[in-house]
């Protein structure tokens, strides 16, 4: 008996759930395309800015035995530039192109969307939630009342689906991912990196160049996990959720998706084990879902909640 | 802990090291070595992040490493602001910080006859890997480009280790007057060595690439661009249209690979990622 890996989100069509993260790989069409045969069921672009950001200086990253600490400053070449990669992308993939943007008020959010689907991208992701750039991702996301303004601006200037990603480094993560479903989001991802710092004890300084960055990786997997499952007790199957946070391998997509996300982000494991953790952990997956006697890799989202 | 074990593989916190001996062959040019408080397995052509507290953190070439001293040398050139933190506020002694070995290096071939080509700085991750094809019993030649006298530096490194060492000045003030290309043409038999390596200008790369393509000889050039994180999750130094990061996947990339990318002797990007062409000089 075969088991089925498409899932359905909010009107795209995955061939499985696995997804590259934002911030990974993402910068150009060459690379989305890359992650894409390799495996990945859909793809993110890094965050796309107005203006051109060159991010911060070096260190930009340091790694933990447990994750990775970054603050690259959500560089990026802005979208003027970045639409022509978003239409490369769009010509040369085969899978859904979500296109992840970032900004200070609604009406940029709602702008830059318009511009990234007018290109090609088939979703746009909200990035709500990074951690270390002042006035953006973070600094709007915590406040509800500014995410369902930004969510609302955005349903109003494009027709395909919204994705909200959340911050873990909020209060109540479900107060947020509601206000997003209020002002129409049609997805929420959860979780972006924890808001974290490293300090060298020979020259006594912050390592990253920052001070501040994100952790991501196996540190913050119990985090995403929490989030994911108090998020789906609040909203059920309403509006899908994408797990992402340390997923390293198949058990770790699996705990998120019996938390509740239907689909996977997949971002750190990519640096730890190269390309090849698309396919090792969707092979995974499926011999779980097989062995557990389920004919779809969907059927298992939420499962935690049935037996708590 | 599962990182734990592929960080073995690929290690990124920081190795310390203390600055062990200095000196500035030309005026541009630093030679640095870091006496390392941990041992490295480096090969030849890979890189590692330098980071100075408080200034920054810059690629550099893995120039030579002595395994039994624990020594790693590099060569600095003065070209923004950490390097000229490094070149005038570095002195013996003092504490740096670094990550690595990362990339993909050269191949060290056995029993060959290799052709080194280096143009300026370009020759820095050279020392290391004439004396591995030494050990792996290869022959090598070595030709060093530089624009002028009073650029020239680094040449006995080589002169005492090769079979034969050209030097050319584009002005002929030192050594052949030319470019490294005009000797490959006018002075050595390409057509003679199993394997050609060569580092410097991007323009220069492109020419001596197409020139082993040419001959069918087997060529390795190291490439350079701007890097941010060096392990290849930023995407700062993607090269179109294979997707291919010069920090992990390369810097050295064989020339059946480069005739493959577009931007390899025409574009980089800049801090941005906007695509943008490679400068002439």
């Amino acid at each position: 008996m075969s088991v089925h890996t498409e899932v359905a989100l909010a009107g795209l069509r995955l061939r499985n759930p696995l997804i590259l993260a934002s911030g990974i790989l993402g910068s150009t069409a060459s690379l989305l395309v890359r992650a894409g045969s390799a495996g990945a069921g859909a793809v993110t672009t890094k965050s796309i800015t107005k203006e051109p950001r060159s991010g911060f200086e070096n260190p930009v990253i340091y790694e933990l035995e447990y994750g990775l600490l970054n603050a690259i400053g959500l560089a990026n070449p802005g979208m003027d530039f970045f639409k022509k990669e978003l239409k490369r992308a769009k010509q040369l993939l085969r899978i859904p192109l979500i296109a992840s943007v970032a900004g200070s008020r609604p009406e940029e959010y709602a702008d830059l969307a318009a511009r990234a689907e007018e290109a090609g991208a088939d979703a746009v992701e909200l990035n709500l939630s990074c951690p270390h750039v002042k006035g953006m991702g973070l600094d709007v996301g915590h406040d509800p009342k500014l995410v369902r303004e930004i969510v609302e601006a955005v349903k109003g200037s494009v027709n395909c689906p919204v994705l909200a990603k959340l911050s873990p480094n909020v209060t109540n993560i479900v107060e947020v991912g509601k206000a997003a479903i209020d002002g129409g989001a049609d997805v929420l991802v959860a979780i972006n990196t924890v808001r974290a710092m490293v300090i060298d004890v020979d020259s006594k300084k912050p390592v990253l160049s920052n001070k501040y960055g994100g952790l991501s990786g196996p540190a913050i997997h119990p985090i995403a996990v929490r989030c994911v499952y108090e998020l789906y007790e609040a909203v059920g199957d309403t509006v899908p959720i994408i797990g992402v946070g340390g997923v390293m391998d198949w058990r770790d997509a699996v705990e998120l998706m019996l938390a509740g996300a239907r689909a996977v982000g997949i971002g750190t494991a990519l640096y730890t084990y190269g390309l090849k953790a698309f396919k090792v952990i969707l092979k995974g997956i499926v011999n779980y879902v097989k062995e557990q006697g389920f004919r779809n890799l969907m059927d298992i989202t939420g499962l935690a909640h049935k037996y708590s | 802990m599962r990182f734990c074990v592929s960080s073995q593989v690929v290690r990124l916190a920081y190795i310390k090291g203390r600055v062990h001996g200095l000196n500035k062959p030309i005026e541009r040019v630093l030679w640095c070595q870091i006496k390392l408080d941990e041992p490295l397995k480096p090969e030849p052509g890979q890189f590692v992040m330098l980071w100075i507290p408080g200034q920054g953190e810059i690629p550099l070439s893995i120039s030579d490493y002595s395994v039994d001293e624990g020594i790693l040398e590099l060569v600095i050139a003065k070209v923004g602001k950490v390097t000229t933190y490094i070149h005038e506020r570095l002195k013996e002694g003092d504490l740096v910080a670094l990550r690595g070995p990362y990339g993909r290096g050269f191949s060290v071939v056995r029993e060959s006859t290799c052709l080194i080509v280096a143009g300026g700085c370009g020759l820095a991750p050279f020392p290391f890997l004439v004396r591995k094809l030494l050990e792996a019993r290869s022959s090598v030649d070595v030709i060093l480009g530089f624009k002028t006298a009073s650029e020239v530096f680094h040449v006995a490194k080589f002169v005492h280790l090769a079979r034969r060492t050209f030097v050319a000045t584009d002005d002929g003030s030192y050594g052949l007057k030319g470019t490294v290309v005009d000797v490959i043409k006018d002075v050595v038999d390409i057509k003679g060595y199993d394997i050609v390596y060569v580092c410097g200008k991007e323009k220069m790369m492109k020419a001596v690439v197409d020139l082993c393509r040419e001959h069918n000889v087997r060529c390795e050039a190291s490439l350079e661009r701007y890097m941010k994180c060096g392990i290849g999750i930023c995407g700062a130094c993607v090269l179109d249209p294979l997707g291919l990061r010069v920090c992990r996947d390369g810097p050295v990339f064989s020339s059946t690979i480069l005739a493959l990318i577009e931007d390899f002797g025409q574009s980089w990007r800049d801090h941005c990622g906007r695509k943008i062409p490679i400068p002439e000089s």
